[in-house]
């Protein structure tokens, strides 16, 4: 309340072209935080659902998310089999996810008692898979720099504009399937079998061993889904942002997510909806509003979130997946 | 007195050192490397080796943070970057020696630490992991953002080194053969600073300030109700270990001359003491360091000169390595390899307490958030 009785007599203080310019700037801000909020989200869906599940900190996220977007690219229209683009989705998306349940089965299930040493394999897996892209793509396109195809929808023009603000289509399309795909996870979770079970583990992973539940299976099944969303993540995002599929495109993904996760309280659904609201305005905010802003908006994310755990140590919303 | 004082230094170096077969076996390793450069090595592999030494020490720090206190630090690079940054900043703007800038710049680490270490007062396991991971971050996005003082992405260049080149011509020596003394200058420059501070953090661990920190990482709640200040002793490891990163940063400066945020604050110079660390053994303090000389010189040299194997492979090779390592043995290499050497029941009760301890850790905190 005081901010915006203060920007509003900051307004009123300005001449009327001055004004104007502000008004402009803020309303960018408004509507840019609006749509980069679902964006975010999307991408931090898939780190949230494997920590709520299985207390498992995923920093192979990053990677395979990179992995969609090369694998779109694979299978795409450009690709080896030269696919429509939906089926090349569906394709990249499985593709990841069955690789995330083998780097699970592979390296996180033999020590996943141990809180660090599965942070620092899935650091190691993180590295060795980004290599392996690299020489992979190498090797098949003799190039690592990839301009993956663009995803448009029939009848929606390029460019929409919105509170005199231009928007590019593509972002519209990721806040559609960002909201699509949390509606689908959240409905899974609170009503199917599966979903169910997943809480269940999530609650106590003894008591529900003893009810029956293979969590072992169930580990690898919540893997494989979070790596497929990590995917479908990086198939829109990377479309709709630079277009292309780089070796480096890993970090900025996961530095975010984390950021949103932690903000909102890690494993919890609607944390990560409010944290990727927060990450998107303040970053849109530093970007629009500060001179040379875009050098500063990654550290700006990460600071609000160092502020915010000071005041509540885990997280708006402290809970784990089972509580909601 | 006089005359038994000689004798007492030897039997307390028998008893002390080459009684107990692990550290016999780090004195040798120690005098091969002090007399590596008889031998006349290329400047690749002393530059390597030189390089190793820092990243040893850095190592050694992250291990007592976390092997030690339980603090899980996934930023270590800040303190690394701070020490770079503060004595390049102080030569390009005071102009101030080496021998001036280096303390100061350890000593701003340290100040630093104490900042950070709050954040860790409240926040704890993969939550303190993931925001110390945060802060070099911040860091370099303020150097960009500051880049006509900090250089942006291209950092500080021209920086002076420990040995300059003219203190050999002027001995007589020719110019291509002080360069190489240069070199080899650093190199036990780097040695010796390597084992100052690995014996220091060695005692730390093992004074009563280091049992105080065990008892940390064991159990807070119980070391507070004892009467443990563990506020003043956290922040108080995240200043140690800082010193000693942020030593290993100006150090670092110093050998290189040129420092940039892709080399002193980026992620994987963070994950590095990580992975040295839970290949050689958590919490030994001498496990990083050797894993340290083993994955370095794999990485550096044997990949690179040794076996010709492509650049883009180098990565996955030890990578892959260190994985398997960590699976098979989670408690490093380190351990395995004193429990091979010394049968003692004492070690074996205490590795059993540690995984204890761990266990314990690991069911508390999934128990807090249930």
């Amino acid at each position: 309340m005081i901010l915006l009785a203060l920007i509003s007599i900051w307004l009123i203080s300005l001449n009327p072209i001055d004004r104007e310019y502000a008004l402009a700037k803020i309303n960018s801000v408004i509507v840019n935080g609006a749509v980069s909020g679902p964006l975010y989200a999307l991408l931090a869906l898939g780190f949230t659902l494997i920590y709520g599940v299985t207390g498992v900190v995923n920093m192979t996220h990053g990677t395979l998310y990179m992995l969609g977007a090369y694998m779109f690219f694979a299978f795409g229209p450009l690709g080896f089999f030269q696919l429509e683009i939906l089926p090349a989705i569906v394709l990249a998306a499985i593709f990841v996810g069955i690789v995330g349940s083998i780097i699970y089965a592979l390296t996180i299930h033999p020590i996943i008692e141990d809180e660090l040493a599965v942070l620092v394999v899935t650091v190691g897996v993180a590295l060795i898979l980004q290599q392996l892209i690299i020489i992979g793509f190498d090797i098949a396109f003799k190039a690592t720099y990839l301009a993956i195809p663009t995803i448009t929808l029939a009848g929606l023009p390029l460019n929409v504009t919105f509170m005199g603000v231009k928007l590019a289509s593509s972002s519209l399309l990721v806040c559609g399937v960002s909201v699509v795909l949390f509606t689908v996870v959240m409905i899974f979770i609170s009503k199917a079998k599966i979903g169910r079970a997943m809480r269940a583990v999530a609650q106590d992973r003894e008591a529900a061993m003893l009810m029956g539940i293979n969590t072992t299976r169930l580990y690898m099944l919540t893997m494989a889904i979070s790596a497929s969303l990590a995917a479908t993540a990086g198939i829109f995002i990377a479309t709709s942002t630079t277009g292309t599929a780089e070796p480096s495109m890993w970090l900025r993904p996961l530095v975010i997510s984390f950021a949103i996760v932690i903000l909102g309280g890690l494993g919890s659904l609607k944390g990560t909806i409010v944290g990727a609201f927060i990450v998107g305005y303040a970053e849109n905010a530093v970007i629009i509003l500060t001179p040379a802003g875009s050098t500063l908006a990654g550290a700006v994310a990460l600071a609000i979130m160092v502020l915010v755990l000071l005041i509540r140590p885990r997280g708006i919303f402290g809970k784990r997946i089972e509580m909601e | 007195m006089a005359t038994t004082y000689p004798r007492r230094i030897y039997t307390s170096f028998i008893t002390n050192i080459v009684d107990i077969p692990s550290r016999l076996v780090a004195l040798l390793c120690f005098l091969l490397l002090l007399l590596f450069p008889v031998t006349r090595p290329g400047t690749l592999l002393l530059y390597v080796l030189t390089y190793t030494n820092i990243i040893a020490i850095f190592a050694a720090s992250w291990d007592l943070l976390v092997g030690r206190v339980g603090q899980i630090s996934l930023g270590h690079a800040l303190f690394f970057g701070i020490g770079a940054y503060t004595t390049a900043l102080l030569y390009k703007f005071y102009a101030l020696p080496l021998w001036a800038t280096i303390p100061l710049a350890i000593l701003s680490g340290a100040s630093v630490a104490v900042l950070v270490g709050f954040p860790s007062l409240r926040v704890k396991g993969p939550y303190l992991a993931l925001v110390s991971m945060a802060f070099p971050l911040i860091l370099t996005g303020l150097i960009f953002y500051f880049r006509e003082w900090t250089g942006g992405e291209n950092g500080i260049w021209g920086l002076p080194r420990f040995f300059p080149i003219g203190f050999f011509t002027q001995m007589g020596f020719p110019y291509s053969e002080a360069l190489y003394l240069q070199k080899i200058a650093e190199y036990y420059l780097t040695l010796l600073l390597l084992l100052a501070s690995g014996i220091l953090l060695y005692k730390i661990a093992n004074s009563k300030i280091g049992i105080t920190f065990i008892s940390i990482l064991d159990d807070e709640q119980a070391s507070k109700s004892c009467g443990i200040n563990t506020t003043k002793y956290k922040l108080m490891a995240f200043a140690i270990t800082a010193c000693f990163a942020s030593l290993a940063g100006a150090v670092y400066a110093h050998i290189i001359t040129s420092i940039g945020p892709a080399s002193t604050l980026s992620v994987t110079l963070s994950f590095l003491p990580v992975i040295m660390t839970m290949f050689g053994g958590i919490g030994t303090i001498y496990g990083p360091i050797a894993a340290t000389f083993i994955i370095q010189t794999l990485d550096l040299y044997i990949l690179r000169k040794v076996v010709d194997v492509p650049l883009e492979w180098h990565p996955l090779i030890f990578i892959i390595i260190v994985v398997i390592i960590i699976i098979k043995w989670p408690r490093g290499i380190a351990k395995f390899v004193t429990d091979k050497f010394e049968d003692l029941q004492e070690a074996r009760e205490l590795e059993e307490r540690g995984k204890h301890i761990w266990k314990r850790e690991k069911k508390k905190s999934s128990i807090s958030k249930g």
